[in-house]
């Protein structure tokens, strides 16, 4: 049994709290609008609900708008807009620095190379990994959110298919999210690998949903609608 | 602090391990009420709806301007709306106010209006009026058949054995996307050997789902998901409109089909906008009734851990299930997600819908141990059976199955997994062998299946696909391979989509392909004495449960 | 509209209490039974047992023609497995005098979409999805239907559906 990290969840839910009292957001029946507004404006680019700095890390750079990769030999990794810089690590604790180091050194492993950007369009996983296949010269990528649910895509499927996708984030280990990445790098070869073996554990649900749901909506708040993809440089040393 | 050893003793029970969170309205973590809501109102000009629950037309997002233009029967909308939501829901519950004389209420409310109603329920109130509104006369549950590893011969045997325990509807998914067709295949030909007149699903993604149904190897779809505020609906990738069409693709190609909401997907999805659970999941109700669809599955469904973990939530929950009816809509009511470690909560869970009886009382009963279930677990698995069967027994409720006999289950598996063992064969798809055959026979879990190559049947799937293959190639396999009995029922469901009798509400069929629908089988209850009975032969058999001693033998 | 429609469900209703369930009324093999027939009822209900001399194919086959001896000798084609424009109109009109008009809406719209071809129908359905396409696109689509397919039903909701996608930002690009 995995225990509840009663802290994380405490912390994640005072923050959020302090952010949506800190942003000044005024609630009335058109909501949604008031978020969206932005969207049509001459610029086009939106704000993000949340209004606090990212924080400053020495491993994980931002450096300017994604570039579409040309080279066949590459898989891209797109973390969702709170990941790292807002939040620091998944579901069950697992720090996000440990989940892209293993993820590429699935991809590493296998001959290829990984690049990663962050997206900030969606804070859902499969819309990222649709975005992302665009900036893959592979054609493969894959999306990780802040909570840790993460999906293998490929271009010209449909946004919300999926080659594997691993819905059940508190039971991902970081081997997991290693093989992931190298049956990621295995289908921008074009091989066929065995997927990574679901597993399942119908408790985790139960005992991570409200958690889950917490993450997920603090995630929301880093959206910027009509935002471009931003390229991370990593520095794990 | 010194503990006191009682309470020490409570916090090791299992119900400590689930997820409580204190109500927050501003993200929408409330059940119901939300100080947000808006209040009720309407003002109709010529026929049109310009006004409602507090917007302006001009206010409107997509969600509220299809409602107002499809959902609302407008002719009636000022007067319903301006009686006492109290008087409504007393109707509701008052066994002698007959449903026929409150869907035209009903049907005449805005979203708003209709949260207000369902707020003034109790629970027992609410198993009252679900008794009386649901559409269907003959309550139903429907199951789950997956397993993780998507093996297509132990499918084929627990659709089988499904089928026999009497699930008329059963749905399958896949662990790996790219496997739909063969799980769609395994589990049609499974049913159909376990019990004919069964219909079967597999949910994927929504363009493939409607794929697989064109091509033969699934009779409905239900997946096809709806949520209650603009941003989360595109975020899953949809418009109301873009639903509404692919509500009219399903039933061009004889597909019944209904929609999928639930409570807790908004907060899930982070864009509930600040209103209640039921509020939204009102909105989606009413987006299903306008896109002209037969039913919907509903009642927190996959987000269950969310109205779950606030006050009131499970009341919600009998309440959204009661709303859906009182459009007159198909439900099937949720209970179909692993909910709780307590089995206590469990059974709380469940009883709503078990005590009032419903079209589907599980939209997913996991007809096979949540080990195996792709859906993340369900509220009750096939473990669970015999306690539901003493349920049944005891309550004398029919709550959608029946015990069956070790030998027959033993021997419909064994006949399903061979039948699709043949299917396999004539398709020129990866061998099922015999020993495969034999292990699905007895099987508990997928841990009992010899290993199958995942990436031949990965690339045989798509095989399917790029082939062309459709139901009549797989009646010609069956029929070739000796299987002339599944042929013909295979056929026969294949026939009921030329004719469309199960595309109406809350349809069925039993054994001999009658089919059981709101149509005619319409709800009537209107206090004791009237509605849905079990009758002698049914009872005998739910009576017949495996562990009962029988007197005389003593 | 609403409001004939209740009057109608209403005598509909009374009727099927005490006539006998009219089964000689209705005209055989007639594929498009717009014009001048006798509506369903949920007496009616259901066509296969009670009418299936009028349930056919689009193509005309009769469903009772679909046996397992022509499925084996490959007489059984996909074509003749699907539900036709008449069949879906009777259902509609069988949910109706069951007092549900909105499903009778959609029956309306699938007796439309019976004429397009699976592939173009995804492919339609997916255009409508969100930020997939350009309002003029979304038009072109409206006229398609109802022009190639005479599918004026569906084109009215399609071409609403652009209203709204304009109002609300849902054109390609927008997101």
């Amino acid at each position: 049994m995995v225990e509840v990290n009663e802290d994380l969840l405490r912390q994640i839910v005072k923050q959020v709290i302090a952010e949506a009292q800190e942003v000044d957001r005024k609630v009335d029946f058109r909501g949604s609008e008031v978020t969206e507004k932005p969207a049509s404006t001459a610029s086009k680019i939106g704000q993000p609900e949340a209004t606090d700095a990212p924080l400053k890390l020495d491993w994980f750079k931002r450096t300017g708008i994604a570039k579409k990769g040309t080279t066949t030999d590459e898989v891209v990794i797109a973390v969702l807009p709170g990941f790292a810089e807002h939040m620091t690590e998944n579901m069950t604790g697992l720090a996000h620095k440990e989940i892209l180091r293993q993820t590429i050194a699935g991809i590493e492993e296998e001959g290829l190379k990984a690049r990663v950007i962050k997206v900030y369009r969606t804070a859902d996983v499969s819309f990222a990994g649709a975005e992302a296949d665009g900036y893959s010269g592979s054609g493969v990528a894959i999306a990780i959110q802040s909570k840790g649910t993460t999906i293998i895509h490929q271009k010209d499927l449909e946004p919300l298919s999926n080659l594997e996708l691993f819905p059940q984030a508190p039971v991902i280990t970081p081997e997991t999210y290693r093989a992931i990445g190298r049956n990621a790098a295995r289908y921008a070869k074009g091989e066929s690998p065995t997927p990574v073996p679901t597993v399942n554990d119908q408790m985790s649900r139960v005992q991570y949903q409200a958690k889950s749901a917490l993450m997920h909506i603090k995630e929301t708040k880093y959206v910027v609608i009509g935002k471009e993809p931003e390229e991370v440089e990593l520095n794990f040393s | 602090m010194k503990r006191q050893k009682r309470v020490e003793e409570l916090e090791k029970r299992p119900v400590h391990l689930d997820g409580f969170v204190d109500e927050w309205p501003e993200e929408g973590l409330i059940a119901m009420e939300s100080p947000n809501d808006p209040k009720p109102s309407v003002r109709v000009e010529n026929g049109k709806i310009v006004e409602m629950d507090g917007k302006t037309e001009a206010e409107f997002d997509l969600i509220d301007q299809f409602i107002a233009k499809h959902a609302v029967v407008t002719k009636d909308a000022e007067k319903v709306m301006a009686m006492d939501s109290l008087e409504i829901a007393n109707k509701l519950v008052d066994p002698n106010v007959r449903r026929e004389d409150i869907i035209p209420i009903t049907t005449a409310m805005t979203p708003a209006k209709a949260a207000d109603v369902i707020s003034k329920l109790n629970f027992a109130e609410m198993i009252m009026a679900s008794q009386k509104m649901r559409p269907r006369k003959t309550p139903a549950t429907q199951a789950h058949v997956t397993n993780i590893r998507d093996n297509p011969v132990l499918l084929a045997a627990d659709a089988a054995d499904a089928a026999l325990r009497g699930f008329p509807e059963q749905e399958t998914t896949t662990a790996v996307a790219r496997y739909a067709p063969l799980n769609a295949i395994s589990i049609m030909v499974g049913a159909q050997t376990g019990r004919p007149g069964v219909i079967t699903q597999c949910s994927v993604e929504e363009a493939m789902e409607l794929n697989l149904g064109m091509r033969g190897f699934t009779a409905y779809a239900e997946t096809i998901s709806v949520y209650g505020t603009e941003r989360v609906f595109t975020d899953g990738d949809d418009t109301p409109w873009s639903k509404g069409f692919l509500a009219s693709c399903y039933a061009s190609r004889g597909l019944k089909m209904r929609f999928t909401s639930g409570s807790g997907s908004e907060v899930m999805m982070g864009y509930a906008e600040g209103k209640s659970m039921l509020y939204l999941e009102t909105r989606c109700i009413f987006i299903t009734k306008g896109c002209g669809v037969q039913g919907l599955q509903n009642g927190a469904v996959s987000c269950i851990g969310i109205p779950g973990a606030v006050p009131s939530g499970i009341r919600e929950v009998l309440g959204e299930n009661l709303l859906c009816m009182m459009l007159d809509i198909e439900c099937a009511s949720g209970n179909d997600q692993a909910f709780s470690h307590s089995d206590i909560r469990r059974t709380e869970r469940l009883l709503g819908q078990f005590i009032a009886g419903t079209d589907y009382i599980s939209s997913g009963y996991s007809s096979v141990p949540n080990y195996d279930n792709t859906f993340a677990g369900s509220n009750t698995d096939a473990t669970d059976y015999d306690d539901y069967y003493a349920m049944q027994r005891d309550l004398k409720i029919n709550a959608g199955i029946i015990p069956a006999k070790e030998e027959d289950l033993i021997k419909v598996r064994n006949k399903a997994a061979r039948a699709l063992q043949a299917v396999f064969k004539a398709l020129d798809l990866p061998v099922i062998t015999d020993e495969e055959v034999e292990a699905a026979t007895y099987a508990y879990t997928s841990k009992d299946m010899p290993e199958r190559n995942m990436v031949e049947d990965m690339k045989a799937a798509q095989g399917i696909l790029d082939r062309n293959i459709t139901g009549v190639d797989i009646i010609k396999g069956l029929y070739e391979g000796g299987f002339q009995d599944i042929a013909e029922t295979v056929l026969k469901l294949l026939q009921q989509r030329i004719a469309g009798d199960f595309l109406q509400t809350s349809a069925i069929f039993d054994k001999d392909w009658n089919v059981i629908s709101a149509v005619n089988n319409g709800n009537d209850y209107h206090g004791p004495g009237t509605g849905y009975h079990i009758d002698d032969e049914l009872w005998e058999k739910i009576k017949a449960i495996p562990m009962a001693i029988n007197p005389s033998n003593v | 509209m609403s409001e004939i429609n209740d009057l109608i469900n209403k005598i509909v209703k009374e009727a099927g209490q005490q006539a006998p369930q009219s089964e000689t009324t209705v005209p055989t093999r007639k594929v498009d039974n717009q014009a001048g027939h006798t509506k369903m009822t949920a007496a009616d209900y259901p066509l296969f047992k009670k009418h299936p001399e009028m349930v056919n194919a689009p193509n005309g086959k009769n469903i009772n023609e679909i046996t397992i001896e022509a499925a084996i000798n490959g007489q059984v084609k996909p074509e003749d497995l699907r539900i036709a424009p008449a069949t879906l109109k009777a259902q509609g009109e069988i949910a109706e005098s069951a007092g549900r008009g909105a499903l009778k809406s959609n029956f309306d719209r699938a007796a439309e979409l019976t004429a397009i071809p699976d592939e173009r129908l995804l492919e339609m359905y997916g255009a409508l999805r969100p930020y997939r396409s350009t309002k003029e696109e979304l038009l072109a689509i409206a006229n398609e239907l109802e022009n190639k397919y005479n599918a004026k039903i569906t084109a009215g909701f399609v071409r609403e559906a652009v209203e709204m996608y304009g109002i609300r930002k849902k054109f390609k690009g927008d997101n």
